[in-house]
């Protein structure tokens, strides 16, 4: 046998089997590209020198291994599809006198062909267009380009090492599958019985309850902080129930159709349940699979789209004003030499605060059960959805900036919530119970609108020495040394953000060194590194939703495929039997249709129970803007969708081709 | 009554790059009565699917008539071609033709299902077939799960309950054992005396045999054949080999 026989044939499959081949070395050509680049930019020295840079490449790092995890996954998935349609190939060359090793050769090689090209392409691919990439990335981060080109070493051999290991992998998947097989049972490969599905009551009622729990838990979870926990919990129950409802609760139904005689035996359903039936039975794994990409990514592109667009709201949000300073005021300092330090700077400066507002507290946090709060740290729950925060002001600094002049006895206090509203008519918190005397709709104009992961409710005291007696009980009860009250000052500039900057790097200086412990925020300072996590984020949302769409959409096509060549016998011996080419073909067609936008609407549907919860999370993220989110949702949804039926009509005609319409008959 | 009569069928496929025309159908005449059990046999190649195709209105003719109860197939419109085919012709495959996805059952109500028949009346008509043919016990199963001679069973059960004018059977006995396919010979034999009409195309001896006539097929044209009348299976069988083998050895028309 001629020395260049296997290469040969190997390259003859390969091009033999093109239709379903191509598809499947462009998604590894795909998925090579976006490691790589997922990689350099990880892995970019440049950009970890940038300010806020490192905490971009941290996402960046997550993304990596979700790619490789992906990757991993996906493409032994679709090759183990590509070898189920070739086994009959296999068996006729067995059959013609090849033993199992010639087999096993010509397979290597095929394999190595395949990962050649797609390394070879994918690497090229993914150098070009990596620079490209960076730029965007750039833009996003709001960050400078620099000039230059690069190939990355390490990105290099991290594509090399994970893709060789992921075509081993595959390729000795393979020979296993055709070393246990008779070559009988190669040959029949393809068309291996299809027995009815059994109806799965136990999986029917796991599926409704999980996805049922999931909704529930997105429904009802009010703290963001429970959310954040909850989350995670609520997706896998969804994820269960998706499964489980593809499979078991799809063909719950049509039995049910089918037992109801007067609904089956119309022409219309007839074909139509039977054909689902068989249809789900084959495909409900592949469709739950599309159904759970699908939703990730509209969750991951609606959200970190949102963030992003949302930017400055949420600067807004985290951060009300200008210039934010809060400090702890020993008992024995004053919070004068503050004031006048801030003073100073502005004067240096020419600028004078606007909005200001300035008020004493104290912070305390425990969990509320009732009317009670419990603030012993040794004794605070795992129960976060009860966390709560407490800012005790004195009446004279509220009366002041509400501009009111409320009083209050020594044991009544008036009560202001952000978030839940407080609805007991007593506080008891270190043995001490307040009376409430009103609970305010609103606080004073410009109060920090704290959007905490826990409530906070804002509590006006008598004076200064209810104040002072809390934080002493505090430090008591916990063991630790009173820190007095604390003093807020906040104020807006009238200025441009170099300015505001200046400003906000001087009065660190000046008040950092005389009250130590104080936090001095800007939303200006803040920027940069907001820009980094929320457009980290936002590359990082669109570069796996990228990767996502590109998954569902090779399923989409190999599903097409696979159905074409099953239903193209059916096809004919329905029209033997007396149904006309138009009835089965717009019989055909309705049930690829469902079959196809079935998980787009289930994950249509998840989303929209997804949404509370996930504005929840977004609070966190201190995006509060939902009705930003909402569009941003609905504006995903829309762009999936259309790129789905684009993807459906497109793999829609490569079916119509197998099945061929019109040559038989 | 005649059923069906062919009128000088002409058949000629083009390929479709311009290699030469090849003739499948040269000129065929015949007609089958009511009530009668005929046998169209010939070589491969010789033209009996593409007759047979011609006559289940599955393909249509270059030129000639085929005309069923004096109605011209030809002259059907493409949209009423189905419902005719359903409702006057009824078809038995060498290959079953039975839908993986549909019960036994459900397979042979797919035709009246079509005809928009309601379950009960469906029901009571495949009754007394299912007795006749014995397959009342496995009408819940589903093809896979029976043998060959079961499928072809509940495939005749499916031509049958139509109640057509005419049975078009290809190779019905092709892909059976010789138990299973005397069992079918057997029962089209017993429907026949009933009063049903059936044509087969084999090139079985043994399932032509079976026939109240047989046409032989050469070349495209009806080259000779031959009627049982009162001679026994055996006697049948005997005549039919002798004119094979006359064909085969080139031997001239004789009628």
């Amino acid at each position: 046998m001629s020395r260049f026989f296997y290469p040969k044939l190997a390259a003859t499959n390969l091009k033999k089997n093109a239709q379903t081949y191509l598809p499947y070395i462009l998604t590894c050509i795909g998925t090579v590209m976006m490691y790589y680049i997922m990689v350099f930019l990880s892995k970019n020295e440049g950009l970890g020198k940038m300010t806020g840079g490192s905490e971009v490449q941290t996402i960046l790092n997550l993304g990596c291994y979700v790619i490789a995890i992906f990757a991993a996954i996906f493409l032994f998935y679709t090759h183990s599809f590509l070898i189920k349609r070739r086994k009959k190939e296999f068996g006729l060359f067995n059959i013609l006198g090849m033993e199992k090793k010639h087999i096993a050769r010509v397979l290597a090689i095929e394999t190595l062909y395949v990962a050649g090209i797609s390394l070879g392409a994918g690497l090229l691919g993914g150098i070009l267009l990596s620079k490209l990439i960076f730029m965007v990335l750039l833009k996003i981060l709001n960050f400078e380009v620099p000039l230059g080109f690069e190939v990355s070493g390490p990105a290099l051999a991290a594509v090399l090492v994970l893709f060789a290991g992921i075509f081993l992998l595959t390729l000795l998947n393979t020979l296993r599958q055709i070393h246990l097989a008779k070559p009988v049972e190669l040959l029949m490969g393809g068309q291996t019985g299809e027995k009815e599905p059994k109806t799965k009551w136990l999986l029917v009622a796991m599926g409704t309850l999980s996805l049922g729990g999931g909704y529930y838990i997105s429904l009802t979870t009010e703290s963001p902080l429970a959310a954040l926990t909850q989350f995670f919990f609520a997706v896998l129950l969804v994820m269960v129930g998706t499964y489980c409802l593809f499979t078991a609760g799809s063909i719950a139904v049509l039995k049910l159709l089918r037992r109801n005689k007067g609904y089956y035996y119309q022409t219309r359903h007839f074909t139509a349940v039977a054909g689902m039936m068989y249809r789900m039975k084959q495909n409900a794994v592949g469709l739950a699979n599309i159904c759970i990409m699908a939703t990730a990514v509209l969750v991951m592109v609606s959200t970190t789209v949102s963030l992003y667009i949302g930017m400055e709201d949420v600067l807004r949000t985290r951060y009300p004003q200008h210039i934010m300073i809060s400090t702890p005021v020993p008992a024995q300092q004053s919070v004068e030499g503050l004031q006048t330090s801030v003073k100073e700077v502005l004067a240096k400066h020419g600028l004078e605060g606007k909005d200001r507002l300035d008020y004493r507290y104290a912070a305390l946090v425990g969990n509320q059960e009732g009317d009670r709060v419990i603030t012993d740290m040794s004794n605070i729950s795992d129960d976060s959805s009860s966390v709560r925060e407490f800012y005790l002001i004195p009446l004279e600094d509220y009366n002041r900036l509400a501009k009111r002049t409320a009083s209050l006895g020594d044991d009544e206090i008036l009560i202001y919530s952000s978030s839940s509203k407080y609805e007991e008519d007593t506080l008891t918190v270190l043995n001490r119970t307040f009376t409430v005397k009103e609970r305010l709709d609103s606080f004073f104009e410009n109060s920090p609108n704290r959007v905490s992961i826990s409530g906070s409710y804002y509590v006006v005291v008598k004076d200064m020495d209810v104040v002072k007696a809390m934080e002493e009980a505090r430090a008591k009860e916990n063991g630790d040394d009173p820190s007095g009250y604390r003093y807020y000052l906040g104020f807006d500039l009238e200025a441009g953000e170099a300015d505001i900057s200046a400003v906000y790097q001087d009065i660190r200086t000046a008040v950092g060194s005389d009250y130590p412990g104080s936090s001095i925020e800007s939303p200006v300072a803040a920027k940069e590194s907001f820009f980094a996590i929320y457009g980290g984020l936002f590359f990082l949302g669109i570069f796996l939703g990228a990767l996502f769409i590109m998954a569902t959409v090779l399923i989409i096509y190999y599903k097409q495929v696979s159905e074409g060549y099953d239903d193209k016998a059916r096809f004919e011996i329905m029209q033997k039997v007396g149904m006309s080419r138009e009835e089965v073909r717009g019989s055909i067609r309705s049930q690829v249709l469902i079959v196809f936008f079935l998980p787009l609407v289930a994950a249509g549907i998840h989303i929209a129970f997804a949404f509370p919860i996930i504005t929840k999370l977004l609070a966190v993220l201190n995006l509060t803007n939902v009705g930003l989110f909402a569009w941003c949702t609905a504006g995903t949804i829309l762009v999936f969708a259309l790129f789905y039926a684009i993807v459906y009509g497109l793999t829609a005609k490569v079916y119509y081709r197998i099945v061929s319409w019109g040559t038989s008959g | 009554m005649t059923i069906l009569e062919v009128n000088n069928l002409k058949k000629v496929y083009t390929t479709r790059f311009g290699g030469s025309p090849v003739q499948a159908l040269a000129n065929v005449s015949f007609s089958v009565e009511e009530g009668e059990y005929a046998a169209i046999m010939g070589e491969s190649g010789s033209g009996k699917t593409t007759l047979l195709n011609i006559l289940a209105s599955l393909d249509k003719p270059t030129s000639g008539e085929v005309l069923l109860k004096g109605k011209g197939l030809t002259t059907i419109k493409e949209k009423e071609i189905s419902a005719f085919r359903r409702e006057n012709l009824g078809f038995v495959f060498q290959d079953f033709n039975l839908l993986d996805t549909f019960s036994l059952q459900d397979n042979i109500f797919l035709p009246l299902v079509l005809s928009g028949k309601s379950y009960e009346e469906m029901s009571r008509r495949l009754e007394p077939i299912a007795r006749k043919l014995g397959i009342g016990d496995i009408l819940a199963k589903y093809p896979y799960e029976v043998s060959g001679g079961q499928k072809q069973r509940c495939a005749v059960a499916r031509a049958l309950i139509t109640k057509p004018q005419l049975i078009l059977a290809d190779e019905p006995t092709g892909s059976l054992d010789s138990q299973s396919a005397e069992g079918l010979l057997r029962l089209f034999k017993e429907i026949n005396s009933e009063g049903q009409t059936l044509l087969m195309v084999t090139h079985s001896v043994k399932a032509a045999s079976h026939a109240k006539r047989v046409l032989f097929i050469k070349d495209g044209e009806v080259f000779h054949q031959l009627y049982k009348a009162g001679m026994s299976d055996e006697a049948m069988y005997q005549k039919i080999s002798d004119t094979l083998t006359t064909m085969a050895t080139g031997g001239g028309h004789h009628e």
